[in-house]
């Protein structure tokens, strides 16, 4: 339970290994990239000048930033061209990167490839572009079918033109309004939807005030083919067969490429991984800062990666390479690191519902934990059953095996167990209390038991998390959120007192006593006075950040809400037990129902849909309803979750090097 | 009741909105103006335009810069009001842009047409996109009018100017023409999403002026152009108040002007022709001058329609044509009492 510990490391090469050592970072999936001229820039940026380091330093007055991006998208079309072709996956393998190679003069050979069988990759193209025109006669055609034209005849006609087109109906309309004076034959032959195909016979003569006509109707002109004799569809028939020819000629030349794929089919393979890592190396060089003769590059390494990226560096590059690796600074200065969650494997899934809220900043405690156990403890207090639970454990468990992504299904898993274990607790199995006996109680036949419970659960929930917004405010060495901030010292001494004071009334009818009151204004006091105590505390000159009417405006406005918004916390809670007793009247119901329906089989089925209903809608309430709590209720008093989340650069569909040791060959 | 509670609110917004409107005091002012930067320096202390000048130094200012700025008024106000309709009523006040839209992507082709480079243009045409799902990068790239066609793929454009490329007929005439019949078609769609008294309104006033458009786009294509009747007819708007479509046929096949006239006459257009030296010239302005008259008709006599909305977008932009005329006035050393007779506001 904790956010991974981070380096801040340097990288500064020569520029003419820039590409290698990029890659070899890219490899190895953990350098969380920072943009260099601010590292450089910041202030606790520091270069030991030592003999080493002198050349390094005298370049950090030139830097610039790195602007020349490359464009791979040439080099792309041809290797996805090559890929096709050669019928090969796409596909990224570590084999293919793993040697010393110079992209360059490596994507020339794969150029030389294209050369090679560009003959005949043309002569495909261009056979599948005749298919294509052919394909489009065919469909143009097909609307002439039904007509005995002889299409030899229409298209060697010498006074007149034929012609097929599409327009809109609309526009077929005002042609059809306009007969009278339109020069030409019109037939409708075809229609489909909005549009409107249509046949035209004019005189040549007139043909060019027809086409002006037709011009404002923003006609799309069919074309129909040269040369065949016959009605449509025998000329379609024809059209087919040579469709077959050519298909088949298309196959054979694609065969006579069989002996090139045997050759090359490697390469390209290769190629294809490459090109992947190159992109890569090229967007982290946007980040990177470039002097005369060194490159200068940061980011942020794992502290338990760090050891080993710099061996492997090191022992690649030796002294071309100077790594730094620096810790990180305390919070407020130089660059804000990234968050990397580390939890347990019963944990990890709620990371995904802490993330929705927000990243925790690095230096805030993780609340992934803390989360995890009090959300599964409300979803199974509001949802307890033995049956419905183990459903969603079964189903949960399944998701998480069939889904790429098995957090959710992990989160219902968990939430069903949980359901379960408060299913015995209440002695409910799918809904029915008639099958187990309760081990705790019987939420129904305790109805007050159960709503008190619940808003003494959430006053629980309520100090803990006020302590841990304490302990937070400890880390951060923040005295006037920690010692005198409502969700401070002096709030959770306020909110005890109040507590206590309320039990006791409720128990005993006293009166609150003087005592308390006391404390209770005293507490508010300190909440109202937070700013001014807290710089006197530091010893600081200043005791208001802005002018003391605003501050005491805003504190006083404050007060209120605190007093407000303590209460209404804390009953909110009691919405746990309301569900567990919804859970319970919504199965009753359904059993009334199902007793009404009079026949064996229709009380089981009505008792099936019931179960289903109440998982499916039901369990997405409650769902929804400790969500709630813990982000609203509980979330809002300590966690803040500004932080950045982790994002290594790294090549997508491989395997990983901290599972792969290799070693490159410098140069 | 509906309504009134939607224009309740966007009503009073537009009576604070008019009051922003140049007064004929203004217009009697700037035309006594003998400079641009005059005319802006006095727009800029005098009047709302402020807000849009303070930025700007008037004394080197263009007129076309003064265009640009002039046109980002009416995106402000237009988003100003389209916060307060919903749904379908949001989409047709949006579609208020969509003339603006157009004239801009004609603009453009005009320019591509002539060989002009995107930088020198790609900052005016402020409209493209601002209706449509046109990316205006895409267009500010294209070299020809076919790569601007390409480059509509995706919009509400396209199915209208697509035919064009299938066909290889592409060329700036006729593309202008079927952006043109593609906007009318459009915004007869968009009339749909408006409901009761507010659909009677549009169907109104739309149809004036499609009649308005109509007769001149016959008159102008028979007197200058030649066009074909058929042709001509083709091109009209399939809609309108007064011209039916046998109407606007008769008019399209009259044999010559004199007929044509003698059409008109039976019509509520006639005002159109005054035939006299000065008929072509003053047209445009008529035709304006009526829109303006009708709308403020229309605007009293339906309180709390849709019809304010569509005032306020006019007038505007009729006070913004006023102040470039008066602008080509001064540059061409026309004088006041004749410059006037060019402009639409009448004071």
């Amino acid at each position: 339970m904790a956010v991974e510990t981070m380096k801040m490391m340097g990288f500064i090469g020569k520029n003419e290994l820039m590409n290698k050592i990029l890659r070899q970072l890219v490899l190895d999936g953990s350098l969380h990239a920072v943009n260099a001229l601010v590292r450089i820039n910041s202030s606790d940026f520091k270069i030991l000048p030592t003999e080493k380091n002198i050349e390094a330093l005298e370049e950090l007055p030139f830097l610039k930033s790195y602007s020349a991006h490359r464009d791979f998208s040439e080099d792309e079309k041809i290797i996805t061209g090559l890929m096709q072709l050669f019928g090969i996956e796409p596909q990224v393998k570590l084999e293919h990167l793993l040697q010393d190679y110079d992209y360059d003069k490596f994507i020339k050979e794969i150029l030389n490839i294209d050369e090679e069988i560009r003959h005949t990759t043309e002569e495909i193209q261009e056979r599948e572009r005749t298919i294509e025109e052919k394909r489009e006669y065919i469909s143009n055609l097909s609307y002439l079918k039904e007509h005995q034209f002889d299409m030899g005849r229409l298209a060697g006609m010498k006074y007149l033109t034929f012609r097929l087109f599409k327009i809109t109906k609309e526009n077929f309309e005002k042609l059809k309004k306009n007969y009278e004076n339109i020069p030409a034959v019109v037939m409708k032959v075809g229609d489909e939807g909005k549009d409107v195909v249509v046949a035209i016979m004019t005189p040549g003569t007139l043909e060019e005030t027809v086409n002006k006509i037709l011009d404002s109707l923003n006609y799309t002109p069919l074309a129909l083919p040269d040369g065949y004799g016959g009605l449509a569809f025998e000329v379609i028939q024809e059209l087919e067969q040579k469709i077959q020819e050519d298909e088949r000629s298309v196959e054979e030349l694609k065969a006579s490429l069989s002996h090139y794929k045997e050759k090359y089919a490697s390469s390209v393979e290769m190629a294809f991984s490459r090109l992947q890592l190159e992109k890569q190396v090229e967007d982290l060089k946007s980040d990177a800062a470039l002097g005369k003769h060194w490159f200068f590059l940061f980011g942020f390494v794992p502290e338990n990666r760090v050891g080993e990226l710099k061996a492997q560096l090191e022992s690649s590059f030796g002294d071309d390479l100077i790594i730094l690796v620096d810790d990180i600074a305390k919070s407020g200065r130089g660059i804000t690191p990234p968050t990397q969650l580390r939890n347990v494997k019963l944990f990890k899934p709620f990371e995904l519902l802490v993330k929705m809220y927000g990243t925790p900043a690095y230096d805030e405690k993780d609340p992934t934990v803390f989360f995890a156990i009090t959300y599964m403890l409300l979803f199974g207090a509001m949802f307890g059953d033995v049956g419905q639970g183990l459903v969603m454990l079964v189903a949960g468990l399944i998701l998480e095996k069939v889904m790429s992504d098995g957090n959710f299904g992990g989160i219902l898993a968990r939430l069903g167990f949980s359901s379960t274990i408060f299913g015995f607790l209440y002695g409910s199995v799918f809904g029915s209390e008639d099958l187990i006996p309760a081990l705790v109680i019987r939420p129904m036949a305790n109805i007050n038991t159960m709503l008190v419970a619940a808003v003494l659960l959430g006053v629980l929930l309520l100090v803990a998390s006020t302590i841990w917004s304490i302990l937070n405010a400890c880390i951060q060495g923040n005295i006037e959120e920690g010692f005198f901030g409502r969700n401070g010292w002096a709030g959770l001494g306020f909110y005890l007192v109040l507590i206590y004071s309320v039990i006791k009334a409720a128990l005993g009818g006293n009166s609150v006593s003087p005592v308390s009151i006391a404390l209770m204004l005293g507490f508010i006091a300190l909440m109202v006075l937070k700013q001014p105590l807290a710089h006197k505390i530091e010893g600081m000159e200043r005791l208001y950040d802005e002018s003391a009417g605003s501050y005491f405006m805003e504190e006083g406005f404050g007060v209120v809400e605190t007093l407000l918004s303590t209460l209404s916390n804390t009953i909110s809670f009691i919405r746990v037990g309301a569900f567990a007793l919804n859970h319970v009247g919504l199965y009753i119901a359904f059993e009334t129902v199902g007793k009404m329906m009079g026949s064996q089989v229709g009380n089981i089925a009505m008792l099936i849909l019931g179960n289903v209903i109440i998982i499916g809608l039901e369990g997405l309430v409650v769902f929804i309803q400790a969500l709630r709590l813990e982000y609203y209720e509980l979330f809002s008093k300590f966690y803040k979750g500004d932080g950045i989340e982790y994002r290594p650069v790294k090549l997508k569909g491989l395997a990983h090097a901290h599972r792969n040791p290799f070693i490159i060959i410098a140069h | 009741m509906g309504n009134s509670l939607v224009y309740a609110a966007v009503n009073t917004k537009i009576r604070a909105m008019e009051g922003d409107f140049l007064t004929a005091a203004d217009y009697k002012n700037m035309l006594q103006k003998h400079s641009v930067p005059e005319l802006a320096r006095y727009l800029k202390d005098n009047t709302h335009y402020a807000e849009f000048l303070k930025d700007v130094d008037v004394e080197k200012i263009s007129r076309r810069e003064l265009e640009e700025i002039f046109r980002r008024r009416i995106i402000s106000d237009l988003d100003r009001l389209i916060y307060y309709f919903k749904r379908g009523y949001k989409d047709f006040v949006r579609s208020l842009y969509l003339k603006y839209e157009i004239a801009d992507i004609k603009h453009l082709a005009r320019l591509i047409f002539n060989g002009s480079k995107p930088q020198d243009f790609s900052q005016s045409l402020t409209f493209i996109g601002k209706y449509s799902r046109l990316q205006p990068e895409k267009l500010f790239a294209a070299a020809s009018i076919r790569d601007l066609i390409t480059s509509m793929e995706g919009s509400e454009f396209y199915p209208f100017v697509k035919p064009l490329l299938d066909g290889r007929r592409e060329n700036l005439f006729r593309f202008e023409m079927v952006l043109d019949m593609g906007y009318f078609s459009m915004i007869n769609q968009m009339r749909e999403k408006v409901s009761g008294t507010d659909y009677k309104i549009l169907q109104f006033w739309e149809g004036t002026v499609a009649d308005l458009y109509n007769i001149q786009w016959i008159y102008r294509g028979k007197k200058f152009y030649r066009l074909l009747p058929e042709e001509l007819l083709n091109y009209t708007l399939e809609f309108g108040e007064e011209l039916s479509f046998t109407k606007r046929k008769a008019l399209c096949y009259a044999a010559n002007l004199e007929e044509f006239y003698e059409l008109v006459q039976s019509t509520g257009y006639q005002f159109l022709f005054k035939k006299n030296q000065t008929q072509d010239i003053y047209m445009e302005r008529r035709i304006n001058r009526y829109i303006y008259h009708l709308l403020k008709a229309l605007n009293r006599k339906y309180p709390m329609t849709i019809i304010q909305t569509i005032c306020y977008v006019w007038f505007l932009e009729y006070e913004i044509k006023d102040i470039f005329a008066i602008c080509e006035s001064i540059r061409y050393r026309i004088t006041p009492e004749e410059a006037r007779r060019f402009l639409v506001r009448a004071f």
